[in-house]
């Protein structure tokens, strides 16, 4: 019998993913700061971690100690959004009801970074950086909640299935 | 009794191929600058592909799995795929700096190595450390994806209910959406 994910179980996927949405903020911060202090071999990798995510044009990118950050500013906002988006969780859903969010409110939150990516794709404006962090940051925001609420699950029904092979088992030594 | 266990691999091998492929070409792969968008959407095509052929409700935790191999799967195409373009990457990013440069940006006088030089891990051993860490990423995105996928593909479940305190109902995971 399917049971739901208990609380404890969000609980615990929350703060999993609140610590590794932390250490990602981070390494993103770390490599210009590393390269502004002239670690550049340490700083090269950082960079080259976040390159299969990230184009990392530098004047796409906010600046800090005068090397760009490690991915753009729209997907800062993105990872920032998830981060926010991540802290709201607990207020908005609490770890006892788990849900997916509506559709519809997944696709109100992706249409301003869609039309703010799709006009500058087919060149009817250069968006600057503030806007793409903007719109990157709203739909980050939705993100968590399917992140925290399908990991959830996953457990759900990786532990479902094992209890089920369990009893299978006892079943046929019997 | 939990409902039989889908069939994710064909699904997630499509997919991930397909999204590893365009994830792996030369300015077609710049979409995944919008957090992945190829693995993303390749996760959630591979959710929709599995909804059609598994006869129950998906949950978000099939959603999940599917997802997370569809990102492995995604990963391995696109190493393959950039073994032989490398050179013409590493080009790439050499001009796009050249023209950050001419825009005007005041960029530290290393940042070329840096940056560029970043896509010249070129032993061995760096690509296996590359793979695993592009694994890694795509494996988490792609589990975002197939979730997206269930949301917005899969067939519609019933909600999940708190356990009461006496019992526990029989109900499946959380379903397509929260329609609520």
């Amino acid at each position: 019998m399917p049971t739901p994910a208990t609380p404890r179980t969000v609980r615990a996927v929350w703060i999993l993913t609140l610590c590794g949405t932390v250490l990602w903020l981070g390494a993103i911060l770390l490599a210009p700061w590393l390269a502004g202090r002239g670690a550049s071999g340490t700083a090269r990798f950082f960079y080259a971690l976040f390159a299969p995510v990230c184009h990392q044009i530098p004047g796409r990118c906010f600046a800090l100690e005068g090397y760009p950050l490690a991915v753009c500013g729209r997907c800062l906002g993105i990872y920032a959004g998830f981060a926010a988006g991540l802290l709201v969780y607990p207020l908005a859903r609490g770890f006892s009801r788990i849900a997916l969010p509506p559709v519809r409110l997944f696709l109100l939150l992706t249409l301003p970074m869609a039309a703010d990516g799709a006009a500058g794709l087919l060149g009817l404006w250069r968006s600057p950086i503030g806007l793409r962090f903007a719109t990157g940051f709203v739909w980050g925001t939705v993100l968590p909640f399917y992140f925290v609420t399908g990991l959830a699950d996953l457990v759900r029904t990786r532990r479902d299935r094992a209890a089920a092979r369990a009893l299978e088992k006892a079943a046929t030594t019997k | 009794m939990p409902a039989q266990k889908p069939e994710y691999f064909r699904p997630a091998l499509i997919a991930g191929a397909v999204a590893g492929l365009l994830s792996g070409l030369p300015f077609i792969g710049a979409a995944n600058c919008i957090c992945c968008l190829w693995i993303v959407g390749g996760a959630a095509i591979a959710a929709k592909l599995l909804a059609a052929n598994t006869a129950g409700a998906l949950t978000a935790g099939d959603g999940a799995i599917v997802g997370a191999l569809t990102g492995i799967v995604a990963a391995v195409a696109d190493s393959l795929i950039s073994i032989p373009l490398k050179p013409f990457s590493m080009d790439l990013a050499r001009r796009i700096l050249d023209k950050a440069a001419e825009l005007g940006g005041e960029m530290p006088a290393n940042l070329d190595e840096i940056m560029a030089g970043s896509s010249g891990f070129t032993s061995p051993g760096w690509f296996l450390i590359g793979l695993f860490l592009t694994a890694a990423i795509f494996t988490v995105v792609g589990a975002l994806g197939g979730i997206i996928g269930v949301s917005l593909f899969g067939r519609k479940a019933l909600p999940p209910s708190p356990p009461p305190a006496s019992a526990i109902p029989p109900s499946a995971g959380p379903g397509p959406s929260d329609a609520a």
